[in-house]
C-alpha cells in the first residue's frame, strides 16, 4: 500500500528548479494566450492598476559615477510595493565577482536573477577564456538578455561597474544597462524614481579630480538627497569604491541619522521643522 | 497613486487615557512620490477639541476652516463652549452634507468633556459615518500600521506620560513602514485639568 | 513643462520662471514672462493649462486691486494667498477647474513664499518648485539654501539650480527670469 512517504519524489532534482536553458539562454514559461506581455501587465502592473495581484517591488535611487580615484556606487536600501515599504534593507548593490558590481533599480527579482546570471556567466567566461570577462563585454550579454525579453515585462535599470583590461591598462567603466534593451557607457549615472533629486546634489558637486574620500562622501550625500525628498527611497545608503584591485566596500549609513548629522555638519536641510 | 486620499500622504491617531487624551499626526505633505512639505500639521484645535484630517490636502484645509467657522458661530450663538460629542457630530454632518461629492478626508476628534470628565475620541470615514471608541482610533495611509502598533502597545488608564509614549511610538513605527507618512511628527496630550501639551516628535526624515 | 521656482532669502523672495512659451511642437515665445504683479508688494508665479493660467491669475489680480481700492486697505501677500487657493479650491469642484499652479511670493515686513497647486493646496515654504523641475532643484536647495541668504547668494543658488535645469531636463525652455520681491515692490533681475 502507498504512504504518504512512498508517494514523494525519491530523490530531489536541483536543477529541475531552474528553467531548462535553450540557445544558453534560461528558458521561461510564457502563459499560452494571445499576448502574454498584455497578461502580465495586467497582473503585475502597479501603475495601471492598484489592485494587481502581484506587485512587484519599485522605487530605489541608485548612482555611480567615474573619478580620478575609480568607480564610486552607492545606493539607497528602501522596497516599496505602492506605499507600503517592504523592506528597509535591501542589497541593491549586486557583487557580480570582486571586480564587477551591478546596481539594482525596478524589479527586484528581475535584477536579482539576472545579475546572479550574469556573475555566472562571467565566470564561465573567465575559465573558458583564461582572462576576466570585460565590463563591455559583461553588459552586453546582460543587454542582450534584457532586449530578448523585451516586452515580455522584465523591468530593470542597472548599472554594471567595474574595471577592464584595454591596452594592457586597467580602465573604469560604466555601462547602464535596462530593460528596454539600452546599453549606455558613461561617467556618470542615476537610476531609480530618487534619481533626479540625486542628480541635483551629484552635479553640483562633481568633479573629475575629486579625491576618494570626497567622492565617497558626495555619492553618499547624493543618496541621502534623494531619500530625504523621494518617498520610495530611503532607510540606508551602500556605499562601494571601486578600485583596479577590485571593490571595496565602505559600509551602510542609516539614512535618518545621516540627514539630522548632514544637517548639523554642513547647516544644509533647512526644511526640516525642529521647534 | 490616482485615489484622492493618496496623493498627498499622512496619517493621524487618538487614544484614550485615564483622564486624558492624545492626539497624535504626521507632518508630512507630498505630491505623489515628492515630498513636498515636511511641516504640515494636520490637528486642528477648536477650543478643547481637537480635530484631525488626513486625506486630500486641499479638502483638509478646506473643512478645517469651515469646522472654525461653525465652531465660533455655536459658541457665540449658544454662550457656552462645544463639547468633544458635539463638535464629532458637527464634523458628521458637515462630511454627510456632502454625501454624493464628499470631501476626501479622514477625521479624528479628541478632546475631554467639560461636564462630566469623560475622555472622548472618535472617527469617521469621508461622508460622515461616527465610530465612537473607548480605547484608540486611526486615520490616513499607514491606519493598517497603525492599527497593527496600537493594537500591541495600547494598554487601559495610561498616565499622560505614559499616553504619551505610547502615541508617539504608535504614530514612529506606522511612519516606519509608510513612504508618504512621516517627515515629523506633532503630538498634543489634554489633560482633565485643562492642560495641554504640545510636542513636536523628530522622526527619521526620508 | 515650464519651471516655476521661488526661493526666499533673509530679504526678498526670488522668482525663477522659463522663457520658453511653446504650443504642440513649436516655441511660440522665447521670452514669456510668467509672473505677474497682483499689488505692490505680492507677484504670482504661474503655470499650468494654457489659457487657464493667464485667465486665473488676471481675475486674482482684479479681485485684489478692486478689494485696494474699496477699502484702502491692501490685501496682505497671505491674504492674496488664501484668497487665491479658495478659488481652485472652488474651483476643483465645479464643472471645469482651473488647471494653474501657483507661487505667491510677497513682503509685508519679511519676505513670505506660498506654494499653491491646481488642487488648492497651500503651503508656506522656504523655497519651493511646481513641475518637473521640482524633481531636479528641491536636492540642490535641500544642500545649499540657508535661513540667511543675501540677495547676491540667493541669486547665485539660482544660477546653481537653473544650471542643473539645463543640464538635466529634456527640452530647451529658454533661460529664465529672475524676478525679485522686496520691500520696494516688484521688479525683474538684470
Amino acid at each position: 500500500m502507498d504512504t504518504v512517504i512512498d508517494q514523494l519524489p525519491k530523490s530531489v532534482d536541483a536543477a529541475a528548479a531552474l528553467p531548462a536553458c535553450v540557445n544558453g539562454l534560461p528558458n521561461f514559461e510564457f502563459p499560452s494566450i494571445d499576448t502574454p506581455s498584455a497578461f502580465l501587465r495586467a497582473f503585475t502592473d502597479d501603475a495601471s492598476n492598484p489592485d494587481v495581484p502581484i506587485k512587484p517591488q519599485h522605487g530605489t535611487t541608485t548612482l555611480a559615477f567615474k573619478f580620478q580615484g575609480g568607480i564610486i556606487v552607492a545606493v539607497d536600501s528602501r522596497a516599496s510595493a505602492g506605499s507600503w515599504i517592504a523592506s528597509q534593507k535591501v542589497k541593491k548593490v549586486l557583487e557580480i565577482n570582486p571586480f564587477m558590481l551591478g546596481t539594482m533599480a525596478g524589479g527586484a527579482a528581475d535584477c536579482q536573477f539576472w545579475e546572479r546570471w550574469l556573475g555566472s556567466q562571467c565566470r564561465l567566461y573567465e575559465l573558458r577564456n583564461k582572462k576576466r570577462i570585460s565590463v563591455s563585454a559583461a553588459s552586453k550579454i546582460l543587454a542582450n538578455v534584457t532586449y530578448h525579453y523585451k516586452g515580455s515585462g522584465l523591468s530593470m535599470g542597472t548599472m554594471v561597474c567595474g574595471y577592464s583590461e584595454k591596452n594592457n591598462t586597467l580602465e573604469p567603466e560604466i555601462y547602464y544597462v535596462d530593460s528596454d534593451g539600452s546599453r549606455v557607457a558613461g561617467q556618470l549615472f542615476s537610476v531609480g524614481s530618487g534619481q533626479t533629486f540625486a542628480y541635483g546634489v551629484l552635479d553640483q558637486g562633481y568633479d573629475y579630480n575629486l579625491s576618494v574620500e570626497d567622492a565617497l562622501t558626495l555619492g553618499k550625500r547624493a543618496i541621502i538627497a534623494a531619500t530625504h525628498r523621494d518617498a520610495y527611497s530611503g532607510n540606508s545608503c551602500n556605499l562601494y569604491h571601486l578600485k583596479p584591485t577590485g571593490w571595496v566596500y565602505h559600509g551602510n549609513y542609516d539614512a535618518a541619522a545621516e540627514i539630522w548629522r548632514l544637517k548639523e555638519a554642513e547647516g544644509s536641510f533647512n526644511d526640516i521643522r525642529t521647534k | 497613486m490616482s485615489n484622492p486620499s493618496e496623493i498627498n500622504g499622512g496619517s493621524a491617531v487618538a487614544m484614550i487615557g485615564k483622564d486624558c487624551v492624545a492626539i497624535a499626526c504626521d507632518l508630512r505633505l507630498g505630491l505623489q512620490s515628492v515630498t513636498v512639505s515636511g511641516d504640515f500639521e494636520k490637528i486642528f484645535q477648536y477650543g478643547g477639541n481637537f480635530v484631525a484630517f488626513t486625506g486630500l490636502a486641499t479638502d483638509v484645509q478646506t473643512v478645517s476652516t469651515e469646522l472654525r467657522q461653525k465652531h465660533a458661530l455655536y459658541e457665540m450663538v449658544e454662550e457656552r463652549s462645544m463639547e468633544p460629542n458635539t463638535a464629532a457630530h458637527l464634523v458628521s454632518s458637515m462630511l454627510y452634507s456632502r454625501r454624493f461629492a464628499p470631501w476626501f478626508v479622514g477625521p479624528l476628534v479628541a478632546g475631554i468633556n467639560s461636564t462630566t470628565g469623560e475622555p472622548y475620541v472618535c472617527s469617521f470615514d469621508s461622508i460622515g459615518s461616527m465610530d465612537v471608541s473607548h480605547d484608540f482610533v486611526v486615520t490616513g495611509t499607514a491606519t493598517n500600521q497603525l492599527y497593527g502598533m496600537a493594537e500591541s502597545l495600547y494598554e487601559k488608564d495610561m498616565s499622560p506620560e505614559q499616553l504619551f509614549e505610547t502615541i508617539s511610538q504608535t504614530l514612529l513605527c506606522a511612519a516606519d513602514r509608510d513612504a508618504i507618512t512621516g517627515s515629523g511628527g506633532l503630538v498634543y496630550v489634554i489633560e482633565k485639568n485643562g492642560k495641554v501639551t504640545k510636542k513636536l516628535l523628530k522622526s527619521r526624515q526620508d | 513643462m515650464d519651471i516655476l521656482l521661488g526661493i526666499r532669502t533673509q530679504n526678498e523672495v526670488l522668482l525663477i520662471t522659463s522663457r520658453s512659451l511653446a504650443r504642440g511642437i513649436s516655441v511660440l515665445k522665447s521670452d514669456d514672462v510668467k509672473v505677474l504683479e497682483c499689488n505692490k508688494h505680492t507677484a504670482l508665479a504661474f503655470s499650468g493649462e494654457p489659457g487657464d493660467t493667464t485667465n486665473f491669475v488676471e481675475f486674482i489680480r482684479a479681485n485684489v486691486r478692486l478689494y485696494g481700492f474699496q477699502n484702502k486697505q491692501e490685501l496682505t501677500t497671505h491674504a492674496v494667498a488664501s484668497y487665491a487657493r479658495k478659488e481652485l479650491a472652488t474651483s476643483l469642484r465645479s464643472r471645469k477647474p482651473y488647471q494653474v499652479n501657483i507661487l505667491v511670493a510677497g513682503h509685508n515686513g519679511t519676505p513670505e513664499l506660498h506654494w499653491i497647486d491646481y488642487l488648492g493646496t497651500n503651503v508656506t515654504l522656504p523655497y519651493a518648485a511646481h513641475g518637473y523641475a521640482s524633481y531636479y532643484v528641491l536636492s540642490t536647495l535641500d544642500r545649499w539654501w540657508t535661513e540667511t541668504l543675501t540677495l547676491e547668494e540667493g541669486l547665485e543658488l539660482a544660477r546653481k539650480c537653473i544650471d542643473e535645469l539645463e543640464k538635466r531636463m529634456p527640452i530647451d525652455f529658454k533661460g529664465c527670469n529672475i524676478h525679485v520681491v522686496d520691500q520696494n515692490g516688484v521688479r525683474l533681475h538684470e
